[in-house]
């Protein structure tokens, strides 16, 4: 748990610090890379939550999402397709259905919790 | 879950992975945020700078000319003053022109500077040694003679006077010693010759006039000869001879 802190500080830092400026052009791949570690990350909470979660899958999910996002966009730009609409259309919905999910499920624990603090 | 070992194995390596991707998490996160920080800050700063340069650019511009307003000022009244300075200098000039001219001049009178320019010359010879006379003072030159002849000519305008080359000046002496004369200390022989600047006409017509000097030097059987329109060359008083 701390040495993922440390890693998330780490990253953070890091990036903050980097001063390798990427091309106007490149920073559209970028956010849809973020977009889509989000996506992965709020699934990975959302499976620990239903208890259906896997390491290999989050891990390979994680990567996996954020290459296929950026190649995507690259291959829509040199296409002269806007792919990178697919990604983001795709990612989003994904993103708040994840979250929409997450809050049910915390939701109906603490209801869960309620009813019975109030039995006892 | 079934050997505590190989759980705190796998806890480990889950740690390991997660916290791989929370770092590229942060880091993709991170890098995104300062690039658009970054650019928004780069369009916002060519927008504004450019404005700001403009502005800048203008207020230079404003400055310059009102520097340029007042160098332009400075540099009126500073022709204007050129201009004071000239006219005075000119004026001075004028003035020092004047006193050195008249410098000059005063100077060729006392004698200071050698002169030249058209005159007459007097030769004055003792006479024809005659017979009929016994005295040798009736036939030769004398002190007053060359005096006369002298003061005839600074009568009659003359600017400059010379007795064998030797100036006279207001101070000059001429002292007759026996059968020579004495100039200043320097002693001459006859012929005497009287070199006088001045208007050669006055000059001749002063000496010629009935009963004067010309006459009364005939009277006294001296040779006489005069010669007008010589342009006249005469030393410095202070030049030695």
């Amino acid at each position: 748990m701390w040495l993922s802190i440390l890693g998330l500080i780490l990253g953070v830092s890091l990036g903050l610090l980097t001063d390798i400026r990427i091309p106007p052009e490149y920073a559209n791949y970028l956010s849809i890379a973020v977009l889509a570690a989000l996506d992965t990350l709020f699934g990975g909470i959302r499976a620990h939550l239903q208890q259906v979660y896997d390491d290999k899958v989050f891990v390979s999910g994680f990567f996996f999402n954020i290459l296929l996002a950026a190649g995507l966009a690259f291959l829509g730009v040199h296409l002269g397709v806007d792919l990178y609409l697919a990604a983001i259309f795709a990612f989003g919905v994904r993103l708040f259905q994840n979250i929409a999910v997450i809050r049910r499920i915390i939701l109906s624990k603490w209801t869960e919790k309620k009813g019975l603090r109030e039995s006892v | 879950m079934k050997k505590p070992k190989s759980r705190k194995q796998v806890k480990f390596s889950k740690s390991i992975v997660f916290s791989l991707v929370f770092l590229v998490l942060g880091f993709i996160l991170a890098y995104s945020y300062s690039l658009s920080q970054a650019q928004e800050s780069s369009s916002n700063f060519t927008a504004n700078s450019q404005f700001e340069q403009e502005e800048q650019f203008r207020e230079e511009l404003i400055e310059q000319k009102e520097r340029n307003k007042t160098l332009r000022e400075e540099i009126l009244a500073k022709q204007e003053q050129l201009q004071d300075y000239e006219s005075s200098f000119s004026d001075g000039e004028e003035i020092f022109g004047e006193i050195a001219s008249e410098a000059e001049e005063l100077r060729r009178y006392i004698g200071l500077m050698p002169v030249e320019g058209e005159g007459l010359r007097v030769v004055l010879e003792d006479g024809e040694y005659g017979s009929q006379t016994v005295n040798p003072n009736d036939y030769i030159v004398h002190e007053s003679h060359v005096f006369q002849v002298i003061h005839e000519m600074y009568i009659s305008g003359a600017e400059a006077v010379a007795v064998n080359g030797q100036r006279i000046h207001a101070n000059s002496t001429i002292v007759c010693t026996g059968p020579v004369i004495e100039v200043d200390g320097v002693q001459y022989p006859a012929p005497f010759t009287i070199e006088a600047i001045g208007k050669p006409e006055v000059l001749i017509a002063s000496m010629e006039l009935s009963g004067g000097v010309l006459d009364q030097l005939v009277n006294d059987n001296i040779v006489v000869t005069m010669d007008e329109g010589l342009v006249i060359q005469m030393p410095a008083l202070l030049s030695e001879s």
